[in-house]
């Protein structure tokens, strides 16, 4: 039971620069970003499966999840 | 000259003249192009005390060495003049195709000078140069205007023209081009307006001399193929800048009923994603750029089609004005577009005006019977085309500005006026942010976004922190982001993409043959910042400190409600960020450029 995430860009840094890793589903979003020690304000968009999801979503086993950082600004 | 079209247009509309002269070489070392030409000129040619709108005044449209190139996204030109809506600098930066056909003319500045006695529109056919009657495009909307020159003249010209609300002289019109792209902030659309000049039309087929045509060819694929591969490319050409509108309601910058919260309970239906499902119908991109950001859409209800909205008109438009439906802040959007009005600065002073009502400061009698209530989406619209045509009691107000609407209404509606320098702020709540306050009250143009944009750098380091470390990024920031309007090419590919800016080093030295490192651009952009300080100082007797303070919703009101429910910027700490900005940027106790900055920036005799 477990899921995907990818995050993109500077956000890397808090996986370790790796391009992906495993989370284990059942959890939220917002768990799942803090358990990396990532504040979860620095994560501008998540797509689960390519659908835009909140932080609150409930990560399913299968997903995949991709987070990206706001840079610099309208 | 490499990299530029080599000429200055000079088009006197009261003597329809038009008359080429040489770029100068040393013009294009100093300021290099874009917004560096036009505060030059504008300085140099607009005499002190000149009326925004009277014939002294001029409109500076300014090319720049990336513009028409291939950079990814050398779509850009910038507007300067004389600002109708604060008596002070204003540039605006414009995308779409038509500085590319600058270039291609031949052309890096337009000068426009004088008024004409009846409509008009410029035709620019490579060297054919014509003032041309405009009475039948005159009273016409933007896009109606587009579609009336493109089908007189061929697809292959680009145009770009004001719709009613420059007409009427609306200090906050807009120029419209490319069915979407707009010149937007400080009143360009408003001077053109005034010089009774409808559009311009320009085609350009002649090639530009660059410095070394297969470097150029190296870093031009270089920086495409970075933006190309860049993570993330998909998502932000999928959403474009709506991309941050989940993210702003979330941290409590979206403004909300007048700046007066930065969360809004409806925001889910304003979404990014949202509208891609709802209304978008495909991407637009401006010339050249691999990562197309504009959306255009469809709105099944209104029947109507737009460029947007784009996360700005969202802001002003949406959740300010308390509508949570992209459809009808889509149809806001076409209304402002073709009217020709800064989605910005309408949806700001609508949103005044909604609060006003809502408070008894305006009854129905002041709205000519309209029940302007925040979320009464019939009367938004019929509040912004009232403005465009200076329409009744409410459409003569508020077409004013929300600054000068503000002292006519007084009752202490001034407090939730929410502008800097008489510019209605943009689409960021900034209750709890304070190097954002910062990047607003400082803004050469007044509180717009695009110098410096630092609401993720106050969450970084902490929103509520006042350190000279925030007050430093903020001017890195002013000094380095609007030299992308210098170069003439879009800065969100370094903004959204994150690319390395280095990429565009190689490139401007193949293009120019100069070699600049970003180091060399920011003393350019510095150098700009102290000049169009200097322009406000010397147009208006008496600027100082007092004129960089925000609106005092940001310090004396938290929202009640969102992500910053309770929270503010105490005053005491508004003054401490001035204090900082103004010994970091070598400026004296009231904001003025002291004259060793001055002489150590080689500037001092310009301003004169």
């Amino acid at each position: 039971m477990t899921a995907t995430v990818r995050p993109y860009g500077i956000l890397k840094e808090y996986i370790n620069h790796q391009n992906e890793t495993q989370v284990a589903a059942g959890q939220t979003i917002r768990q799942a970003i803090q358990s990396f020690r990532m504040p979860p304000e620095v994560v501008a968009l998540v797509l689960v499966n390519d659908e835009q999801q909140d932080k609150d979503y409930i990560i399913q086993d299968g997903d995949y999840i991709k987070l990206l950082a706001v840079i610099g600004g309208g | 000259m490499n990299g530029y079209g080599g000429s200055i247009l000079r088009v006197n509309l009261t003597d329809n003249k038009l008359t080429k002269e040489p770029t100068p070489p040393e013009l294009a070392r100093d300021f290099i192009g874009g917004r560096g030409f036009g505060i030059y000129h504008l300085l140099r040619e607009v005499p002190r005390g000149a009326d925004p709108l009277g014939p002294e005044n001029k409109l500076i449209i300014s090319s720049g060495p990336l513009s028409g190139m291939l950079s990814a996204g050398g779509g850009k030109c910038d507007w300067t003049t004389k600002s109708p809506l604060t008596n002070g600098y204003a540039s605006a930066s414009m995308g779409g195709h038509f500085t590319a056909e600058m270039k291609y003319a031949g052309i890096d500045t337009i000068i426009l000078e004088g008024i004409s006695p009846t409509p008009v529109y410029l035709l620019i056919d490579d060297n054919k140069l014509q003032l041309l009657d405009a009475s039948f495009l005159w009273g016409k909307g933007a896009i109606d205007a587009e579609v009336a020159l493109k089908n007189k003249h061929g697809e292959e010209f680009q145009i770009a023209a004001i719709g009613p609300g420059g007409e009427n002289l609306v200090p906050y019109a807009c120029v419209n081009h490319d069915f979407g792209r707009q010149a937007g902030r400080g009143g360009v659309g408003t001077v053109m307006g005034q010089k009774k000049l409808k559009a311009i039309v320009i085609r350009g087929t002649k090639s530009v001399p660059v410095a070394d045509a297969q470097a150029y060819r190296k870093a031009g694929i270089d920086l495409y193929r970075a933006c190309i591969e860049a993570e993330g490319h998909d998502e932000w050409t999928r959403y474009g800048t709506t991309i941050v509108t989940s993210w702003c309601d979330e941290v409590g910058a979206l403004p909300t009923r007048n700046f007066s919260a930065g969360s809004f309970e409806d925001g889910k239906n304003i979404y990014g994603p949202v509208m891609r499902k709802e209304i978008v119908i495909t991407d637009k991109g401006c010339f050249g750029c691999p990562c197309p950001c504009g959306k255009y859409s469809r709105s099944r209800r209104y029947g109507t089609y737009v460029e947007g909205p784009e996360y700005e008109t969202i802001g002003l438009m949406g959740s300010n004005l308390g509508i949570g439906d992209i459809e009808a802040v889509a149809e806001a959007n076409r209304l402002a577009d073709d009217l020709g009005l800064d989605s910005i600065s309408a949806g700001n002073t609508i949103a005044w005006a909604m609060e006003c009502y809502e408070k008894g400061m305006l009854t129905q009698e002041d709205t000519d019977g309209l029940d302007l209530r925040f979320g009464n989406i019939e009367a938004a619209f019929a509040a912004i085309k009232k403005i465009a045509y200076r329409e009744g009691k409410l459409g003569q107000l508020l077409a004013q500005g929300v600054k000068r609407a503000a002292e006519q209404i007084g009752k202490g509606s001034d407090k939730f006026a929410i502008h800097v320098k008489g510019m209605e702020q943009s689409a960021y709540a900034t209750h709890n942010a304070t190097a954002m306050l910062l990047a607003y009250m400082t803004c050469d143009v007044g509180a717009h976004h695009n110098r410096s944009w630092a609401i993720t750098y106050d969450l970084q380091v902490g929103r509520d922190k006042v350190v000279p470390e925030k007050v430093a990024r903020i001017i890195w920031l002013q000094n380095f982001r609007p030299m992308f309007d210098v170069l003439g090419s879009c800065r969100l590919q370094w903004v959204e993409l994150g690319i390395d800016r280095d990429l565009y080093v190689p490139l401007l030295e193949a293009v120019t043959g100069i070699h600049r490192t970003w180091e060399d651009l920011e003393a350019v952009g510095d150098r700009i910042w102290n000049l169009t300080r200097m322009y406000w100082v010397r147009e208006n007797p008496g600027f100082g400190r007092s004129w960089d303070l925000p609106s005092p919703r940001f310090y004396e009101e938290a929202p009640k409600t969102g992500a910053t429910a309770g929270q503010i910027t105490n005053y005491e700490d508004v003054q401490c960020l001035l204090d900082m900005y103004y010994e970091q940027r070598g400026w004296d106790d009231n904001g003025i450029p002291t004259p060793q900055t001055l002489q150590k920036l080689n500037i001092a005799v310009q301003t004169h």
